[in-house]
């Protein structure tokens, strides 16, 4: 009796056999998660590209997980003949942040590099491209990360507008000076 | 015998007359709001009856429209392009993000109060405001400038130190001289 | 000391003439461009409070001073040009500095003040006026030819080149050159279409292709001084054709009546096209009506 593997479950094989140190899950439909050290993504991402047929890259993103101190890069690529995501996944030091370039095998990852070195702080060396992407002489802390208080950036340098400091709400406001009443289906947009 | 004080005020009704019924705005849309402009210029609210027409550089220009936020990016360009312009100037905010930050009241790139960079004029409300806000707003600066009280250039001349620090606390790798006309 | 006197009050007369009626000409314009938009346009007068609002500004910067030159050479051949384009048929008002050769100065003068905003425009440094410029020099190597051969045409064909002269002929003849000599007529006016500026060969200075060209880089009082000038010279041109192919006017309605015909032409031929790139322009202009020139010429020289 043979059991038949959908097309996640051979890629998940596929990539198994290739790679120690690699452990892949088989989310949901069309989409497959492998977690690799950080040594091993470019070669990953070679061999998906080249023997796979994982031609597309579709998005470089990071996330910033705080409490165990690192940083998670997230590479998802697309194949368009079977048509499945595939994430491949690292953890890097949350202090000191270096990620190995990889725009030898696509090209453009180079805007989402220039992205996260900007907004995360990790540092690619030696990729194509000029330093500073959105915020121009930014020299503080990277702004995506959680530890950077926006409130309390945003209030030391900017002005605030006198006047509202205590935040009343407008409609109530209006309807109080009016004499009318806000019907109760909408009364749970106020601000309670 | 004629009266100097009344051929002082016929002489400023006709200026005032001249440049509240003629003015040149710069074409330059600084933020989303100025998706709303073309609908105002062109044939159902039509803005050039009032004698507004759009202008192409600084120098011919006599309106600007600050549409929206302003990131500090922008706003480098924003003060290099006010200064540029010949006097008598006008500026027009437009939208809530001119007067209290609006939608990006949060956020560490944009500024909130125009007011403390470039003076202001005129205030529209709305985000964004429609085409009839709009032409309100032309019809209240009109308003001021007959009533002789659209000074917004003459107060930048004369707190030009106010105004700098406030521009340098935000921007950084000040591009300028220190003045520019 | 009377003469010299009537001469000069009836050149200060077509001065104020010429900028008055260039001004309302503009504002026309703009209404009947707004009423095919299906809009209701700005004044006629609109116009005169433009230009009395950019001499009124209270700043003028400025690069240089070739850049103050620049918009006084325009003006100094707009008025010069003037001089000698004779306005009415009869009369000593406004009969200026009319000469028995007055048709061949009159077809270089008109290229002096396209000269002078090129120097102004180059003083600024700026490459927007730079660009404009050369654009600008080379429309006009296109829309000069058939001009050139037009003019040529009727020289030869009624043999004088003075303006005033044509004037008497037609008046003798009692049909204008507009019918004796009807491919030089064509030639013209599709020069013509050249020469206003309006789309489709307004690429010189439009704002959204080189930031209005030459005069990016003037602003108020300068300004002011080229919308003058164009106005000026707008009238000049109109007056020139209706004397030398409908035969003069021989009192201010008719001239009125004339000129605005022949400058809707080229308005209501602008407010529908697009534009011409620089060398779409030239060899618009270098093909069919240069051909009408060519037969004009021939025709000229066997009427």
């Amino acid at each position: 009796m043979e059991t038949s593997y959908t097309k996640e479950e051979i890629l998940a094989q596929q990539l198994q056999a290739a790679f120690e140190h690699l452990i892949t899950e088989v989310v949901r439909k069309d989409t497959v998660f492998a977690f690799a050290p950080k040594e091993q993504v470019s070669s990953i991402l070679l061999y998906a590209k080249e023997k796979l047929g994982y031609i597309s890259l579709s998005h470089l993103s990071c996330v910033d997980w705080l409490e165990s101190g690192e940083l998670e890069l997230v590479y998802i690529i697309w194949s368009p003949e079977t048509k499945v995501n595939l994430f491949v996944k690292t953890r890097i030091d949350r202090e000191n942040p270096v990620m190995e370039n990889t725009d030898m095998i696509w090209r453009q990852i180079n805007t989402y590099q220039r992205e996260i070195r900007e907004m995360f702080g990790v540092e690619f060396p030696g990729f194509i491209g000029e330093k500073e992407f959105i915020l121009e002489d930014w020299e503080d802390a990277p702004p995506m990360r959680r530890d950077f208080d926006t409130l309390e950036y945003v209030n030391d340098t900017f002005f605030e507008r006198e006047g509202r400091e205590d935040k009343q709400d407008v409609r109530e406001r209006i309807a109080n000076r009016s004499g009318e009443e806000i019907p109760d289906f909408a009364k749970k947009y106020s601000r309670e | 015998m004629y009266n100097d004080k009344n051929a002082q005020t016929i002489v400023d009704y006709i200026k005032n007359f001249t440049r509240k019924n003629s003015l040149f705005m710069l074409a330059y849309g600084t933020g989303c709001g100025a998706i709303e402009l073309p609908a105002t210029l062109t044939s159902r609210y039509d803005a050039e009856r009032l004698g507004v027409r759009g202008a192409a550089t600084p120098r011919q220009a006599d309106l600007l429209l600050i549409t929206g936020y302003l990131s500090t990016k922008t706003l480098k360009r924003v003060i290099r392009v006010y200064e540029q312009m010949q006097d008598p100037k006008y500026v027009i905010g437009f939208g809530s993000c001119t007067i209290n930050g609006g939608m990006y009241w949060d956020s560490y790139n944009t500024i909130k109060l125009l007011d403390k960079y470039i003076p202001v004029d005129v205030y529209i409300n709305g985000c964004m405001p429609r085409p009839e806000s709009v032409i309100e707003g032309f019809k209240e600066l009109q308003r001021l400038i007959a009533a002789g009280k659209a000074d917004g250039a003459t107060k930048y001349k004369e707190n030009l130190d106010w105004y700098r620090n406030n521009q340098k606390k935000v921007l950084k790798n000040w591009p300028l001289v220190e003045y520019n006309w | 000391m009377n003469t010299i006197l009537i001469e000069i009050l009836g050149a200060i007369a077509t001065i104020l003439l010429a900028f008055t009626v260039g001004m309302l000409y503009g504002g026309a314009r703009r209404k009947v461009i707004a009423r095919i938009q299906n809009r209701v346009g700005p004044p006629i007068y609109q116009n005169f409070i433009d230009v009395v609002k950019l001499y009124s500004k209270e700043t003028s910067i400025h690069h240089g001073w070739i850049q103050h030159m620049g918009p006084v050479f325009a003006i100094t051949a707009s008025i010069t040009s003037l001089m000698f384009v004779p306005i009415l048929t009869s009369g000593n008002w406004f009969s200026n500095l009319n000469f028995s050769g007055d048709l061949i100065f009159l077809i270089y003068m008109m290229v002096f003040g396209s000269l002078g905003m090129a120097l102004g425009a180059g003083q600024t440094g700026n490459p927007n006026s730079a660009i404009g410029v050369s654009r600008g020099l080379s429309q006009m190597v296109g829309y000069e030819i058939p001009f050139v051969m037009s003019m040529v045409a009727l020289m030869t064909q009624f043999h004088t080149t003075s303006i005033t002269g044509m004037i008497e002929l037609q008046a003798q003849s009692e049909s204008w050159m507009m019918f004796s000599n009807p491919f030089a007529f064509i030639a013209a006016i599709m020069a013509m279409l050249g020469m206003f500026h309006y789309a489709p060969f307004d690429i010189v200075h439009a704002p959204a292709e080189v930031a209005s060209g030459p005069v990016s880089e003037f602003g108020g009082k300068y300004l002011g001084m080229m919308m003058t000038s164009g106005s000026i010279f707008a009238f000049v041109k109109l007056t020139l054709f209706v004397d030398v192919f409908m035969g003069g006017a021989s009192n201010l309605i008719e001239l009125v009546i004339k000129t605005f015909a022949l400058y809707m032409i080229p308005v209501l031929y602008g407010v529908i096209n697009p534009r011409y790139r620089t060398e779409q322009a030239i060899t618009y202009f270098w093909k069919w009506p240069a051909f009408f020139g060519l037969i004009g010429l021939v025709w000229a020289a066997f009427y």
